[in-house]
């Protein structure tokens, strides 16, 4: 644990950077800062490896002051990731990952064989290895950052704003993958960003700093949605927080999910009851959209079929099964069980039902 | 005038004062110039670079350096010198001075420009993750000095063996010995002949340091020389994959970053 006790930071010229912090970021668990440019995040993460020193206070890690350990013996237990990767430029790929553990001893075959594990994990291929940095696009490089600061097996990790620098779809699968390989690590994180979508999405606890170098609110994003403290925090989270919300709640097993009539592509639909849309599913029953039965009198096409509505995964949450729902040309939301088989579907009405029915409960209990 | 002959005649290639020997001797001011200009301004240049003290100092220092008339400063030595030192050296030892004194400011601003030009996210990094200061310098700052330092002391080689040539005006030998001479004797060809020997072994060693380029600096720092390295990796284990994104590990669309 990461534990921060009313931490302060005062430059000589008297600006303070930050102002009486106090919290933990506990084990296994990832901890974002987020916060307004100027707020003090980054010079509180860059406290805990003793980049910077705190004027007041005390940060320990696991129970241990981090003043009473050596700078350097202090950085090695941590792992560190930075913006724009910070890679080697004259080692290959491969060797900025072994380059620490080397460092520290280990052999050379042994910390490439390792190297090239946690390249692996980090999702990228080993082809990529021999290459020099400038050869990588940019988020290949920050993969390659990742794995360097995961080499020596760290039990914490500090991330400034790690996924920055590069466009938004690669961001997305950046975090998606990292957000993966956390829940096989668990290791002990530190992430600081100014990107509140991405605090919401990555972490377990978010930290929101306002300008001034002091906490405005520490909690989970469900509750950070649900309850900001005060005005700020409101207005950093930002506007449609009631349905953002939603991602958090996990859809449950009563929500009803209406049976829908199936046909698959090059089949010929059966008689529909009430509407005309019909359900295309592929050989192993996945949906893959809707199709007008009126348009389709003799066998279904694959260009008849309507892909417009998303589906929703049945222990998604219910802002995947609203979504699903508003987004289909029928009003009703396909929802696959795991495996991607069809489930059934379910309309906005029955998930705000579902809502006010949980609310009543919430009441009453 | 008949340059060519010249070279052609044997006379020219035996005996004591033969073109080998004379190159041998240019060689040899220009390398011991050049050893000790790198023994002064590398450490320097480091110390510079490591702790940036005393930038001002050095651009100063250097370039009132450039700006001293060699020729001048050599003459001017000899005769301070001379009249205390008998042998030979008091003639070898203010060659090399003037040499020296013309090598080391290249050096210098290689060094620190290369010491202080490492990618400071690679730095940052560096510090960030445990590594000492001596341990950053020495791992991340020097290798990535290397291409500056080198264009440095290529610099200041072609510096010192075009400007040894001053070394015959004060007696000694070396590739300047047919220039004075063919001047004073009014033989134009022999002069001629000095400076295309001049020229060749400048171009000789801008080779070697090609070379020494190649094989000392990281083809990660020098992108432009990974062409060839790919082709010598396609040679001997097939064609390299060209760079393609990684598939997505998620379907999530973007939108669901920033709504």
């Amino acid at each position: 644990m990461i534990t921060f006790e009313h931490v302060s930071k005062v430059y000589p010229d008297g600006t303070h950077a930050v102002h009486d912090l106090t919290f933990d970021a506990p084990n296994g668990r990832l901890t974002v800062l987020v916060g307004p440019s100027g707020c003090g995040k980054t010079t509180s993460m860059r406290m805990i490896n003793r980049l910077i020193d705190p004027t007041e206070g005390v940060v320990s890690l696991d129970g241990q002051d981090t003043r009473s350990v050596d700078a350097i013996d202090l950085r090695r237990k941590i792992g560190y990731v930075i913006q724009s990767a910070g890679l080697f430029p004259h080692r290959t790929v491969v060797d900025n990952v072994a380059a620490l553990p080397r460092l520290l001893g280990a052999g050379k075959k042994e910390a490439r064989s390792r190297a090239l594990e946690l390249l692996a994990k980090v999702g990228l291929d080993e082809r990529y290895a021999r290459r020099y940095p400038y050869q990588l696009s940019g988020g290949q490089q920050q993969r390659v950052g990742v794995a360097r600061a995961l080499a020596t097996d760290p039990p914490f990790l500090l991330m400034d704003e790690p996924f920055s620098a590069v466009d938004p779809v690669v961001r997305t699968q950046l975090q998606d993958s990292f957000l993966q390989l956390q829940r096989d690590i668990g290791k002990t994180i530190v992430m600081v960003t100014h990107d509140i979508d991405e605090a919401l999405k990555l972490g377990d606890q978010v930290a929101v700093f306002r300008e001034g170098g002091t906490l405005a609110q520490v909690a989970t994003p469900a509750e950070l949605l649900a309850h900001p403290a005060d005005a700020f925090v409101a207005d950093f989270v930002g506007a449609s927080r009631g349905y953002r919300a939603l991602g958090f709640v996990e859809a449950t097993a009563t929500v009803e999910l209406a049976d829908e009539v199936t046909v698959r592509v090059g089949a010929r639909p059966a008689d529909v009851v009430g509407d005309a849309w019909c359900v295309v599913v592929d050989d192993a029953d996945a949906p893959l959209g809707w199709v007008d039965l009126r348009a389709a009198r003799d066998v279904v096409e694959e260009r008849q079929i309507d892909f417009s509505g998303t589906v929703a995964r049945a222990d998604g949450s219910l802002r995947d099964l609203l979504d699903a729902a508003l987004s289909s040309p029928t009003g009703r939301g396909l929802v696959a069980g795991p495996g991607g088989r069809l489930r059934g579907s379910v309309t906005a009405d029955e998930v705000l039902r579902h809502i006010a029915r949980e609310r009543e409960a919430g009441v009453a209990s | 005038m008949n340059i060519v002959g010249w070279f052609l005649d044997p006379a020219q290639w035996t005996g004591p004062d033969s073109i080998p020997v004379q190159v041998g001797y240019h060689l040899l001011y220009s390398g011991i110039a050049l050893l000790i200009a790198l023994a002064i301004a590398v450490p320097l240049g480091v110390y510079i670079g490591y702790t940036g003290r005393g930038e001002l100092f050095v651009s100063g220092v250097a370039n009132a350096l450039r700006a001293l008339p060699t020729f001048g400063l050599l003459v001017l030595v000899v005769m301070l010198v001379a009249p205390h030192i008998g042998s030979q050296l008091a003639f070898v030892g203010p060659t090399i001075v003037v040499l020296v004194l013309l090598a080391v400011p290249p050096i210098l601003a290689g060094t620190v420009a290369g010491i202080q030009g490492a990618d400071p996210g690679a730095v940052g990094a560096a510090r960030a993750t445990g590594y000492t200061r001596p341990q950053i310098l020495l791992h991340v700052q020097v290798p990535c000095a290397l291409p500056l330092f080198l264009s440095g002391v290529r610099n200041a080689t072609l510096q010192i063996v075009s400007t040894a040539t001053v070394a015959a005006y004060v007696s000694l030998k070396g590739l300047g010995r047919y220039i004075i001479d063919g001047r004073a004797s009014s033989d134009y060809e022999q002069m001629a002949a000095g400076a295309v020997l001049v020229a060749i072994v400048a171009l000789a060693l801008e080779l070697a340091f090609l070379a020494l380029g190649r094989a000392v600096v990281s083809p990660g720092l020098t992108r432009a020389s990974a062409p060839s390295l790919r082709r010598a990796r396609a040679g001997r284990q097939g064609p390299v994959p060209r760079i393609t994104p990684i598939p997505p590990s998620s379907t999530s669309s973007p939108r669901e970053a920033t709504p």
